[in-house]
């Protein structure tokens, strides 16, 4: 079967992007899968209507699988959801009044609801993370060291990693090299070889850019979702 | 200059006396010690109190951690349920006999000591739960030394002592879906660096009823893994004494015990 998956992070509550999004996915050949990495929530703006949409989607909208990204870590960390840890890496780097924000825009009635998603999803071969295994936070880009790339991929034993933490838009493909190691112990010395193995890192944008990935041909399309309503389409809820 | 490096002491006083008559019959005055002074043995307070006395830079180790914070590590650090439970019982026992000025000691201690180009660290430059592996998967292992900045990574926390030096290394990487299409991709030349287990003093898994340690020479980088015999029947008969689990007097009696070796090494206690 022909899968073609859809992948959207960093909405923040903003809901007027994710329609945006479900009206291009709409007149869109053959998504089977809507996959949010995260981000739902954000200080910027109330969040409900977004999380209300996501929970109960509209008749027509591709269902959305959804996983918590970082914002809803400091939130539900603040909440008191994450044991002894607050909101530390939010307050570290905008303040306090940040956090009394973040706890503004969303009503208590959804944290339930956020806690209950996961911290990543495994797809055939592929791990969908907000991050990366190592954290929700981890920040990697196409500029990210290939051997801490490398590590994440092997952490997870998977072939591809979609990450949304950076809101940057790439697909880094590990092409090959490899690696000498000699252990040597009481027993004596042995060598080994290992190759790099053919895996990639996928970033998949953030807000109104997001990306459709075709699982068999193993393709990325980097889109962004268009404001002008489609002149041809038809305005039906 | 040479200088040695010990760890996973694990409250085996004989052994450690053992281990530090052998270095300084060297005349090698700098050590090292990845933590781990507690734990499965019978003499926490004297082993403690010994690595104060003769003032060991020490880094903390897994047992030393949970002792001070309670264990709330995640179950990754047993590779069995029997061990677990093991393992509660020898924490509980440690808890009861250690004085709160040795636990002081344990809770400040670093959980990493650096020299130059050299990083100490109890299990991983990440936790001091993760096991490094002689085995494990050699851009991972090149990885943990590398992000934290060294040459030369000094381990412990698996019992088993090694030396692997990863060279050679290369990763050649494409952008996909790039705009500009021409883009050949780029190769990464990796550098040489090292990992070094210093295996265990009081707690042995290599095979052997020896404690080992390691001796590394700071200018020929030459590392040599050593071996000290000492009296194992008179901790085995302390820990039976003091009523601890007697599969700890059985394991050191035989050296290894090969139920109990962490199935992934990539796993990272995430708590
Ligand atoms: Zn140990
Ligand atoms: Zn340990």
């Amino acid at each position: 079967m022909i899968e073609r998956w859809a992948l959207v992070s960093g909405l923040r509550g903003d809901l007027e992007t994710y329609d945006l999004i479900q009206r291009d996915l709409k007149k869109t050949r053959g998504v089977t899968a809507l996959f949010v990495l995260g981000d739902l929530v954000g200080l910027e703006r109330n969040c409900d209507a977004l999380l209300d949409r996501l929970r109960n989607p509209h008749r027509g909208d591709l269902k959305p699988d959804c996983i918590y990204g970082w914002w809803e870590e400091q939130l539900l960390a603040e909440r008191g959801f994450r044991g002894e840890r607050k909101a530390d890496a939010l307050r570290l780097s905008q303040g306090e009044d940040a956090v009394s924000a973040l706890l503004n825009t969303v009503n208590p009635s959804h944290l339930k609801w956020l806690a209950s998603l996961q911290f990543g999803f495994i797809e055939l071969d592929c791990a969908l993370i907000h991050g990366s295994s190592s954290d929700v936070g981890d920040n990697l880009t196409s500029e990210t060291s290939p051997l801490i790339l490398l590590d994440r991929l092997t952490r997870l034993n998977v072939n591809r990693l979609f990450t949304a933490r950076s809101t940057k838009q790439f697909h880094l493909e590990l092409t090959g090299g490899g690696i000498n190691s000699q252990v040597k112990d009481l027993n004596g010395k042995r060598e080994q070889q290992q190759e790099v193995p053919k895996r990639s890192v996928i970033g998949i944008g953030a807000g109104l850019n997001y990306t459709l990935y075709d699982v068999g041909s193993d393709k990325t399309h980097f889109l962004t979702a268009s404001s002008t309503t489609n002149p041809k389409g038809k305005g039906f809820a | 200059m040479n200088h040695a490096i010990i760890s996973c002491l694990h409250a085996n006083l004989p052994a450690v006396e053992a281990v530090l008559n052998d270095i300084d019959r060297q005349g090698i005055d700098t050590i090292t010690c990845l933590g781990d002074l507690v734990g499965y043995g019978p003499q926490p307070n004297e082993v403690v109190e010994l690595i104060r006395k003769r003032d060991i830079a020490t880094c903390q180790g897994c047992w030393d951690e949970d002792i001070i914070d309670g264990l709330n590590a995640c179950e990754c650090s047993y590779p069995s349920q029997l061990a677990e439970r093991r393992g509660h019982l020898a924490h509980q026992w440690t808890d009861d006999q250690l004085t709160d000025e040795n636990k002081s000691f344990l809770a400040s201690l670093p959980t990493s000591l650096r020299r130059d180009r050299l990083l100490f660290v109890h299990g991983s430059p990440n936790s001091q739960h993760e096991y490094l592996l002689p085995d494990m998967d050699a851009f991972a292992a090149l990885e943990r030394v590398e992000t934290a900045g060294a040459d030369i990574l000094f381990c412990g926390h698996t019992h088993q002592p090694y030396v692997r030096e990863l060279r050679d290394g290369s990763i050649r990487v494409r952008l996909q879906n790039a705009d500009h299409d021409c883009d050949q991709g780029e190769e990464l030349t990796l550098p040489m660096r090292k990992i070094v287990n210093a295996g265990s003093v009081g707690e042995p898994r290599h095979g052997s009823t020896n404690a080992t340690y390691v001796i590394h020479n700071d200018t020929t980088d030459e590392i040599e893994i050593k071996e000290v015999p000492y009296d194992v029947g008179r901790t085995c008969q302390a820990i039976v004494e003091a009523g601890l689990p007697k599969v700890f007097a059985w394991r050191l009696s035989h050296g290894f015990e090969f139920a109990e070796q962490a199935e992934d090494a990539s796993h990272v206690c995430e708590r």
